[in-house]
């Protein structure tokens, strides 16, 4: 009898020992294990401890936090260009941005994925975070078929999967403000929080818009996006050669707008060529460009002026 | 009549504590998202979830999780619209009165939000939030994208004539 409860003393403590390796692989994996604690309302200090601990990087900022940094980011690209009047176009835009982003690693942002044409002849495409993507009416004007247009937008949509725009943000910023929502974790923002926080917030957007529109990503964000898009355009059906023949009207770059949009913000289309044609030669199968799509493409297009 | 052993009450509390460990909770990420009856973005929807909606992990399938609400409603959610659920029963720091998870001291702490989008608003009244709110209502159904996909042979619908 002894035997039989001793044993079974041993198959408990098992489980225990197994319940709370749960708990501790699971805050592991957020990386922050070591330095947990818990609160109690009068604590203030571990709880700086803790949410510092929890948020460290730009990966630590949440769904929505990135949704209002990336609301903010569009309405600075929206107060320099203005929106192209098309509902007929922007629905035909956004549709096929959908069919890219259902095909992407990051379906799913805070408030989804929205696709908008500026009204400008300048060449660019512009992704903030959580999924607001610009694309103007001289890149459309570029395009011939859906096949280009979707591998545009796929490149712009890995930007958004891959967080480059909130990777911009310095990183003393965001040790700043996760200190000071550490510190203030259990309270409602005083205005002087609120404050420094809008002043953090305003930092964290000038690093993002310097990098977004006046200096581009750096060069290896870019080769990154333009790998993610030859595999999300050939997942979602499109043929991948729509980004090589899109980079083909890049090239040679004409000296007019040389400091401008894509041209000023991405490295050169010769590199990025090569490359993208390395990463087709490495797929499966490649799926055959479709009629039906260029006919509806050129459709939407017919208007465009 | 006989008196449950020691034996059931072991194998209970075994089981219990095994399907305890076998779970896994997710909590839901985004603004809102669907529970759909297949691993589709257009399929039917059996109900919606909001943020902070915790659901039940049953399995997974090519970037989709099949999932149980706190309703008992079972369906399919992607997986970019949750997060595993992390709570923390230990305290290295040896302080084990409290009971506030870590995903609480989390969401306590969340920083860039609605208020301190009123704030920057204040100070830079030339941005055109209005035209953002505009772009956001921009709406595909999921019925349109469907007929989208099969018109342009894409998705699942590739090789169809």
């Amino acid at each position: 009898m002894r035997n039989k409860h001793s044993w079974m003393v041993l198959v408990l403590c098992f489980c225990c020992f197994l319940l709370v390796m749960k708990c501790s692989v699971m805050e592991e994996s957020a990386g922050v294990f070591q330095k947990v604690s818990q609160i109690v309302s009068s604590d203030k200090e571990s709880v700086s401890k803790t949410t510092k601990a929890l948020r460290s990087g730009f990966g630590d900022i949440t769904e929505e936090e990135e949704y209002y940094i990336g609301r903010a980011v569009a309405a600075i690209i929206l107060s320099r260009y203005p929106v192209y009047q098309d509902d007929g176009l922007h629905h035909y835009v956004n549709s096929v941005g959908k069919a890219v982003v259902f095909h992407s690693e990051r379906p799913e942002t805070y408030m989804g994925y929205h696709f908008c044409v500026l009204d400008t002849d300048e060449v660019n495409a512009l992704s903030a975070p959580s999924g607001f993507i610009f694309i103007s009416k001289g890149l459309l004007k570029r395009c011939e078929d859906e096949e280009m247009l979707g591998s545009v937008l796929a490149h712009e949509v890995g930007h958004v999967q891959k967080k480059h725009g909130l990777q911009a943000i310095k990183n003393a910023r965001l040790v700043e403000v996760f200190t000071l929502l550490g510190k203030k974790a259990v309270e409602k923002h005083t205005p002087q929080d609120l404050s420094q926080l809008t002043d953090i917030f305003e930092g964290a957007l000038s690093d993002i818009v310097e990098k977004l529109i006046e200096r581009g990503y750096d060069r290896k964000y870019e080769y990154e996006a333009d790998r993610l898009s030859v595999q999300i355009a050939s997942r979602t059906g499109y043929n991948p050669h729509g980004l090589v023949a899109f980079l083909k009207t890049m090239e040679p770059d004409p000296p007019s707008a040389a400091n401008k949009g894509w041209f000023k913000t991405h490295p050169s289309a010769e590199n990025r060529i090569s490359r993208a044609q390395k990463e087709i030669a490495a797929l499966d199968h490649i799926p055959p460009k479709i009629k039906a799509r260029t006919t509806r493409f050129k459709k939407a297009l017919s208007r465009l002026q | 009549m006989k008196r449950p052993s020691w034996w059931t009450g072991f194998i209970i509390v075994f089981f219990l504590l095994v399907s305890f460990l076998l779970a896994k909770s997710l909590v839901v990420q985004i603004k809102t998202t669907h529970l759909r009856t297949e691993a589709q973005f257009y399929a039917q929807t059996i109900a919606v979830l909001n943020s902070g909606d915790t659901v039940e992990q049953l399995e997974t399938k090519n970037g989709w999780i099949k999932v149980k609400s706190s309703k008992g409603a079972v369906g399919w959610v992607h997986s970019s619209a949750v997060k595993p659920k992390r709570f923390a029963l230990l305290s290295m720091a040896g302080d084990l009165q409290t009971k506030a998870s870590s995903d609480e001291v989390a969401l306590a702490g969340k920083g860039f939000n609605k208020q301190v989008e009123g704030e920057y608003k204040v100070r830079n009244p030339g941005l055109n939030f209005a035209l953002v709110d505009k772009i956001l209502k921009i709406h595909i159904s999921p019925s349109e994208i469907k007929d989208f996909l099969k018109k342009g042979q894409l998705g699942e619908f590739r090789g169809e004539q």
